[in-house]
C-alpha cells in the first residue's frame, strides 16, 4: 500500500510545530536560530512530498532554491550573532531584548 | 517496505527534533538536528527525489551545520542559567498553541480527501538529475539567477559582519616607554605588513594603538 | 539469477557488502605495511621485515597491540561527543565504497550474471560528495571534546582546511561531469571503455586530474598538508586524547578515507576496471581496478617520504587562492571547448 501523502504532511506539521515550540522556549540564540532551520526543512519536507505525488518537479526546485537561501541566511545570521556576543558577551536573548548595551 | 522504512525514519526525525529542543547543551542540540537532517535525506530517497537528498546533506548537514558547530566552539557557549521566574509561563502556554496548531493540521488533513495519495513507484523520472537541470535553467532560470545574486550578498555581508576591526582587547594597556611596532599591529587592515613603526612616547604608542592611556601620576598615590 | 526477486537481491547484496569490506580491511592493513616499508626504503633504511615473512603479519601485530591498550575516556561532561567521533569518522569513511563498480559483468556458470558492483543509482558523485563532508564532524568534534588545547587546535584547523579543500575538490569534477553527462559512476566508467585506452577521462582533463589530486591529498589529511596531525607541531592533533579502539577506528578512517579517494580518482581518470583484454576476460578488470588503486597509494606514500609539509596559512592560501579559482578555470574551459565542438558539428 505505502504511505500516503498525509502521512508525509503529518510529519511535516509536527516537525514544524516542534521547531515553533523550540523558538519560543529556547534562550540561547544559537538554539533558536537552529530551530528555525527545522522548520524550514519541515517545509522541505511537504514540498518534495507534494512533488512526489503529483509527479512534478516544480515542489523539488523549489526545495533547491529554499536550501540555498537557508544557507546565505545561516551565514549573515551567524555573522550577526557572532557581532552581538562581541558586544554584549552574552547569548542570552532576554538580555538583548533592548538596543542598548 | 515502504512503510517500513517511512516509519523508522519519520520516528529518528521527531525524535532527534524533540532531543534538539530539549538538550539544554549547544552543542548536542547542534548534533541531534544534523540526525534531523540526515532521516529527512533519507525520506526523500524514498520519495524517488535522490538528487535533493544529496544536496540536503551536503549542504544542510555538510556546510550549514559546521558552521553552527564552528560558532558554537568559537563562542564557547555553556549551559544557559537557570529559567527567570517571570518566563515560566511561556512553556505550558507554548504547549498549549503547539496543540492547537496540530488540531488545525489534523482539521485539514481529515477535510482533504481527494487528493491522489498512492506513490507511483519508485519508476518515476521526476526527481532524477536530467528533469532538475531541464527545469532549473529552461522555466525557472530568474530564480536560479537570483538566487545567485543573494549568495553574492550573502558572502559579502558575512564577511563584513565577522571582520575584526581591533585586535586589542579594550582592557589592554601600553608598555610605558619609546617602542617600534609592527605595521600588523597598528592597523588591523594591514594583516601580513611588517614595516616598523617607530614612537617616541608612551602617550603616541597608546594613541596609534587606540588603547586608553593611563598616566603615572594616578597610580603614584 | 533472478534480479527482480527482493530476497535474492537482499542476500546478494549481503554477500556483496560483506566481500568489499573486508576487501578494503584487507587492503588497508597491506597500505599500513606498504607505507612502513615504502617509506623506509626511500629513507634508506629496511622497515619491520620480522613478523612473518618480509613483514606481511605486522599490520595484524599492530592491531592487536592497540586493542590491548588501555582505553582512557577524560572525565567531563562532553563524554558522549568523545566517544561518537571516531564512530562518525569510520561510518562515513566506509559508506563510501557502497557506489564503486569493482569489475565488469561477469558470468558464473551456474548463478548467472552479475555486475561487480553494490549499488548503482543517478545521484553517486553527490553521494560521495555528500559523505566526505559529514566526515568533517568526527575530526571537528573529536577535537573540542578532549579538552586539551592542543586538540582543539588540531580539530579546529584540520576541518578547515577539509572544509576549504572540499570545494576544490567538488569542482574539478564538474569537468569530468560535463564530458559525461551523467553523475553516475558506473556509466561514466562505461563510457571510459573501448578505443584501447583513448577514451580515459584524463586525457580529456589532464588540469581537472592534477587539481582533484591536489584537492583529495589535502581532503585526506596526508603529507604535505598534514599539519594538524603533525608530531611535531601539535602533538598528534585531534586525536592526542584517544588511545585502543577509538584510536584503531580513526586511524583505519584515514587509510580507508585514501583508498576510496584514489578509487574515485581511478574510476573517474583512469577509466576504472578498464584494460587490455578485459573483454575476453572479465576477471581481468578487478585485477586492473586494484593495480591502478595501488598505483595510487604508492603515489601517496611517494609524496609522504619526499615533500616537507606546508605550513597553515601557506595551506589555506593555496587552496583558496589557487586552487579554487584554477578549478573554476578548468570548469570554464572544459564548457567553451564542448559547446563548440557541438556547434562545429552542426
Amino acid at each position: 500500500m505505502g504511505p500516503q501523502l498525509s502521512w508525509y504532511l503529518a510529519l511535516s506539521a509536527i516537525l514544524f510545530t516542534i521547531g515553533a515550540v523550540g523558538v519560543i522556549v529556547k534562550r540561547n540564540v544559537i538554539a533558536m536560530f537552529m530551530c528555525i532551520e527545522l522548520m524550514l526543512n519541515a517545509v522541505n519536507l511537504s514540498f518534495v512530498a507534494f512533488s512526489s505525488y503529483f509527479q512534478d518537479v516544480t515542489g523539488q526546485l523549489f526545495v533547491f532554491i529554499v536550501m540555498t537561501v537557508a544557507a546565505a541566511e545561516a551565514a549573515v545570521g551567524l555573522g550577526i550573532i557572532i557581532t552581538i556576543f562581541r558586544n554584549r558577551e552574552t547569548l542570552d536573548v532576554d538580555d538583548a531584548s533592548i538596543l542598548k548595551l | 517496505m515502504t512503510t517500513l522504512l517511512f516509519i523508522i525514519f519519520a520516528g529518528l526525525a521527531i525524535g532527534s527534533a524533540i532531543a534538539m529542543v530539549s538538550q539544554s547543551n549547544p552543542l548536542y542540540s547542534a548534533i541531534s538536528l544534523i540526525g534531523v537532517f540526515i532521516s529527512l535525506a533519507s525520506i526523500y530517497v524514498t520519495l524517488a527525489a535522490p538528487f535533493i537528498a544529496a544536496v540536503q546533506v551536503i549542504v544542510y548537514a555538510g556546510a550549514i551545520m559546521v558552521l553552527v558547530i564552528f560558532v558554537i566552539m568559537l563562542l564557547n557557549v555553556e549551559h544557559s542559567a537557570p529559567r527567570r521566574r517571570r518566563l515560566k509561563f511561556l512553556l505550558p502556554m507554548s504547549i498549549g498553541m503547539a496543540g492547537i496548531l496540530l488540531a488545525e493540521t489534523a482539521f485539514i488533513l481529515y477535510s482533504v480527501q481527494t487528493a491522489e495519495n498512492r506513490l507511483p513507484g519508485n519508476i518515476s523520472n521526476v526527481g532524477l538529475t536530467h528533469s532538475i537541470g531541464e527545469g532549473l535553467f529552461t522555466s525557472y532560470l530568474l530564480p536560479f539567477e537570483v538566487t545567485s545574486i543573494l549568495l553574492l550578498m550573502a558572502i559579502v555581508g558575512a564577511m563584513s559582519l565577522a571582520r575584526r576591526t581591533t585586535i586589542l582587547s579594550s582592557t589592554a594597556r601600553v608598555v610605558p616607554g619609546a617602542q617600534v611596532l609592527a605595521m600588523d599591529i597598528v592597523n588591523p587592515r594591514a594583516v601580513g605588513d611588517m614595516r616598523p613603526v617607530e614612537t617616541e612616547t608612551t602617550h603616541e604608542a597608546a594613541h596609534l594603538l587606540g588603547v586608553d592611556f593611563q598616566s603615572d601620576r594616578n597610580q603614584e598615590d | 539469477m533472478d534480479w527482480n526477486n527482493q530476497y535474492i537481491h537482499s542476500v546478494v547484496l549481503i554477500v556483496a557488502i560483506t566481500i568489499a569490506f573486508l576487501t578494503i580491511m584487507l587492503l588497508v592493513a597491506a597500505t599500513v605495511l606498504a607505507e612502513r616499508r615504502v617509506l623506509a626504503f626511500i629513507q634508506g633504511r629496511l622497515g619491520p621485515n620480522r613478523v612473518g615473512y618480509g613483514g606481511v603479519l605486522q599490520p595484524f601485530a599492530d592491531f592487536i597491540k592497540t586493542m590491548m591498550k588501555e582505553d582512557l575516556v577524560p572525565d567531563q561532561s562532553t563524554r558522549f561527543v568523545f566517544l561518537l567521533a571516531p564512530m562518525i569518522a569510520i561510518i562515513t569513511a566506509i559508506m563510501a565504497i557502497v557506489v564503486y563498480p569493482f569489475g565488469p559483468t561477469i558470468t558464473l556458470p551456474f548463478l548467472g550474471t552479475f555486475p561487480l558492483r553494490i549499488a548503482q543509482f543517478d545521484v553517486a558523485l553527490l553521494y560521495v560528495l555528500g559523505v566526505t563532508s559529514v566526515g568533517v564532524y568526527g575530526i571537528a568534534l573529536a577535537g573540542w571534546s578532549s579538552n586539551n588545547k592542543y586538540s582543539l587546535m588540531g580539530g579546529l584547523r584540520s576541518s578547515a582546511q577539509m572544509i576549504s579543500y572540499e570545494l576544490a575538490l567538488g569542482l574539478s569534477l564538474i569537468g569530468v561531469i560535463l564530458l559525461s553527462g551523467t553523475l553516475d559512476i558506473y556509466q561514466i566508467v562505461e563510457q571510459q571503455s573501448g578505443w584501447y585506452g583513448l577514451q580515459w577521462n584524463i586525457l580529456y582533463q589532464p588540469l581537472g586530474f592534477i587539481l582533484y589530486l591536489i584537492a583529495a591529498i589535502a581532503e585526506t589529511n596526508r603529507v604535505p598538508f598534514d599539519l594538524p596531525e603533525a608530531e611535531t607541531e601539535l602533538v598528534a592533533g585531534f586525536h592526542t586524547e584517544y588511545s585502543s579502539i577509538k584510536f584503531l577506528l580513526f586511524f583505519n578512517a584515514e587509510y580507508i578515507n585514501m583508498i576510496t579517494v584514489s578509487m574515485l580518482a581511478t574510476t573517474l581518470f583512469l577509466g576504472g576496471w578498464n584494460g587490455p583484454g578485459v573483454a575476453q576476460f572479465p576477471l581481468l578488470g578487478v585485477v586492473y581496478f586494484f593495480a591502478k588503486i595501488l598505483f595510487f597509494l604508492f603515489l601517496y606514500i611517494w609524496l609522504r617520504g619526499t615533500l616537507p609539509r606546508f605550513r597553515f596559512d601557506q595551506l589555506m592560501n593555496f587552496g583558496w587562492k589557487f586552487l579554487l579559482p584554477a578549478a573554476i578555470l578548468n570548469i570554464v574551459l572544459t564548457a567553451t571547448v564542448l559547446f563548440l565542438m557541438d556547434w562545429l558539428r552542426r
